[in-house]
């Protein structure tokens, strides 16, 4: 990783340089596209939108891979601000999804804003000017306020299995799909069978000589009830937007009412269980494969995937699914611990993001120098799920304890714009230039999300998953309440928590 | 009964009738809730997932009630009695969140207006003051299937608790889960007797816990029009509409939890004549 103390290095050139706005965003995908939205509508005009790559999208940009879909249903997982009648399908799949993002960009004019091949290489708090000094692949900014939107799934995350850098075939992880690659007819390997390794397996299966699955932990999938929406639906919902808004409450109230699930309630574990496995019953009745795809641990430990195509894929004569460990990678074959041994043209590598060490936080340095990294060695947290002590004037969106078990992220994401849009409102209207949360709120908020995630499946459910920081054993991903308590707790802007500071002679 | 864990259960004798309570026992300091059923139900029917939502924070009590033996008729003063047993049996000394579903709501009504005391705050889902003819025709209808044995009983009560998009959303699995409950339930006819007969509305207005008045906007066994009354008949109330039907228990558990939890946390946060409005997810 790039030292970005280093990229900071020499600072009056680049302050010199910079472009100064009130606030600078950093990501493009649907919190930072959603942010820009609600400030433009504010009315601020002085912000940008820092993105990596050369188009905007986050997720959806990057996972093109086939059978990308959501599993949060359409009319759920987009703006509420931004409804779309249109929705083709009740799961709608990636390109439909990152055509709404980019439309809902360019109707409300921030594409103008975004500024694109501007990786953030660092980003330093200057105590002087109560500002943001923040170097990009392309140009430097000064900006009052600082909001990372970099999301959650964003940094793949490669398995630390020996020898898997001396494979010569094909190799990609599922979220940088490489599509000049034809797996027609190859020998392919998938590692990993969580949320998109389920949805790629049954499209590779269709044209792979020969796919062989390797699973360390079987999931739980309950069935996709996917169906596509009648003109005449799209039509009601055009014309009577009020059913639109209906369906959207249905589907979270039904969201939000799946919440003691995670929290060991009996009778509804025993219906998301009975829903799973007879799904696996239904579709798979050798009971030796039936076994192998049975998981080992409480529902809801990990995501409860979808899927309907899944399981019967491996009725197909082309398909293997493998459990017994990866041993080693060698140059062209996986070696499994009981020593047997499966030879690949090409490998498919599906398991996950960077989420409890998030890449973000090791290029941003706040009071005298601190790394946000750092600052959170032992584990992430945020007040409000949003803001650190020693880091003025930053907001983290998609950060600590802003993860779902059962629900769409987007109603976080909007909690957290609400969250924002209030702060700056409240800077604004009183000249202060500088709100740092105190450490007393930042604990205590840390505390109360501890007591929350006592007795939640996440911690006591047996399973391995990536809602859990490793370095500390604390729920760190993951909001362990209702949604409601999200936006309640998190999505209102309460200044108590805070100090704050005006430089008399520079207002916001 | 598995509606929490650790639950505590128990009876008590009111009226020489059996009275089957079930306690969360650990709370937050704050007021216990105690949950009233409905008509057709029995506490674990209507609060399978009300009960173990609100007791993540806060202590939970409910009871089925319990019938006359003999055939003999269940009065509001049996009910009433009952909630008050429960409540100084359990969390005596100190008033509660007193939540009455349905019939419950009823129950709660008298309970609060008889005996201000126990009622910290009160919370009316689904209910009513006095029976209108529309009630009357549904009872006639239940009471002609009953008597004649019918099967279409079960399917009356499925039809007319549950809001028609609510049916109609549910994947073929749910749907014939709601099915087999409904064909397990019934209600005793002298609850329906009861029903037939409420009419205490003159009492209704001299309640004064501050209250929340939920309504279903698809409510075909309790029209919504009777939660609107109750709110201008209840002094210090604040309301809210609900999109479902009676079976609102069922149908949006987690927004009727949410509406519960933050009132009775703060009763008095929301002013008297307020109504909610539906909030945008």
């Amino acid at each position: 990783m790039m030292n970005s103390q280093n990229v900071l290095a020499d600072n009056e050139q680049l302050q010199k340089e910079a472009e100064r706005v009130n606030v600078a965003i950093i990501g493009s995908g649907f919190s930072g596209t959603g942010l820009a939205i609600q400030l433009k509508r504010s009315g601020e005009e002085s912000f940008v939108v820092l993105e990596r790559e050369h188009s905007l999208g986050g997720t959806w940009r990057d996972n093109h891979y086939p059978g990308a879909a959501c599993d949060v249903q359409s009319h759920l997982y987009s703006y509420s601000f931004k409804p779309k009648p249109e929705w083709s399908r009740v799961y709608a799949r990636q390109p439909e999804i990152l055509e709404y993002l980019r439309d809902c960009a360019t109707s409300e004019g921030v594409d103008r804003h975004m500024r694109f091949d501007s990786e953030v290489l660092g980003a330093a708090w200057i105590e002087e000017s109560n500002e943001w000094l923040i170097s990009t692949a392309n140009g430097s900014y000064l900006a009052r306020v600082l909001v990372t939107a970099s999301g959650h799934l964003s940094d793949p995350k490669y398995p630390n299995i020996p020898g898997i850098d001396d494979f010569k075939g094909a190799k990609f992880h599922s979220a940088r799909w490489d599509h000049d690659t034809s797996l027609e007819g190859k020998r392919v390997g998938v590692i990993g069978t969580g949320a998109s390794a389920i949805q790629i397996i049954p499209e590779v299966a269709k044209v792979a000589g020969k796919l062989t699955v390797f699973q360390r932990s079987a999931p739980y999938v309950v069935p996709r009830m996917d169906r596509e929406y009648s003109t005449a639906e799209k039509n009601m919902f055009a014309r009577l937007p009020h059913t639109a808004e209906k369906l959207r409450r249905d589907l979270f109230w039904a969201g939000e009412a799946r919440f003691p699930q995670r929290r060991g309630i009996e009778s509804f574990i025993s219906r998301v269980e009975g829903l799973a496995l007879d799904h696996l019953a239904d579709q798979i009745k050798d009971p030796d494969l039936r076994a192998k795809l049975t998981p080992d641990y409480a529902i809801g430990c990990k995501r409860v995937l979808i899927s309907n195509e899944y399981y019967p894929t491996y009725l197909r004569e082309n398909v293997e699914l493998e459990t017994q460990g990866i041993e080693r990678i060698t140059e062209n074959a996986v070696v499994m611990k009981d020593g047997s041994k499966h030879d690949l043209d090409a490998l498919i590598v599906s398991t996950g993001f960077e989420t409890s060490d998030l890449p973000i936080s090791h290029r941003i340095h706040g009071t005298d120098g601190l790394l946000l990294a750092d600052h959170w060695a032992r584990g992430e947290q945020a007040y409000a799920c949003s803001t650190v002590n020693g880091f003025p004037n930053l907001f983290i969106m998609n950060g600590p304890n802003s993860g779902l078990g059962a629900g769409s992220i987007i109603f976080v994401i909007e909690s957290q714009i609400d969250y924002i849009l209030g702060a700056l409102d409240y800077l604004h209207q009183n000249g202060y230039t500088r709100m740092e949360v105190t450490q007393d709120a930042e604990m205590d908020f840390a505390a109360m999300i501890d007591r929350n995630a006592q007795g939640t499946v996440w911690l006591e459910g047996g399973c391995k998953s990536w809602y859990v920081d490793e370095r500390n054993g604390r729920l760190s991903t993951i909001w362990p309440d209702f949604m409601s308590r999200f936006r309640d707790s998190n999505g209102v802007f309460r200044p108590e928590a805070y100090e704050v500071r005006s430089l008399a002679e520079q207002k916001v | 009964m598995s509606l929490y864990p650790d639950l505590k259960e128990g009876t008590v004798v009111v009226d020489g009738i059996d009275v089957r309570f079930y306690d969360s026992q650990r709370g937050n300091g704050e007021p216990p809730v105690v949950l009233l059923h409905g008509m057709e139900g029995s506490a674990e029917k209507d609060f399978w997932a009300l009960f173990p939502m609100l007791a993540f924070t806060r202590r939970v009590i409910t009871f089925d009630f319990g019938l006359p033996k003999d055939g003999q008729d269940l009065t509001l003063e049996h009910c009433v009695a009952q909630a008050q047993a429960v409540i100084e049996k359990l969390a005596p000394g100190s008033p509660v969140a007193l939540v009455g579903y349905s019939f419950g709501a009823v129950v709660a009504e008298a309970t609060a207006a008889r005996k201000p005391d126990l009622v910290a705050s009160l919370v009316l889902i689904a209910g009513w003051m006095k029976t209108d003819r529309h009630q009357l025709v549904r009872n006639g209808i239940w009471r002609e299937l009953a008597q004649s044995g019918s099967s279409a009983l079960s399917d009356f009560n499925l039809y007319s608790s549950y809001s028609a998009h609510y049916l109609c959303a549910r994947t073929e699995r749910d749907f014939q889960e709601i099915v087999e409950k409904s064909r397990r339930s019934s209600i005793s006819p002298v609850v329906i007797k009861l029903s037939d007969n409420i009419d205490i509305g003159a009492e209704v207005q001299t309640i004064s816990a501050p209250t929340l008045v939920v309504g279903c906007i698809h409510d075909q066994i309790v029209d919504v029009s009777h939660s609107r009354e109750l709110f201008g008949a209840i002094r210090d109330s604040r309301y809210v509409e609900i999109e479902a039907g009676h079976a609102v228990v069922q149908e949006r558990p987690a927004e009727l939890f949410m509406l519960i939890d933050n009132f009775v946390a703060a009763p008095h946060a929301t002013s008297p004549g307020d109504v909610y409005a539906t909030s945008t997810p």
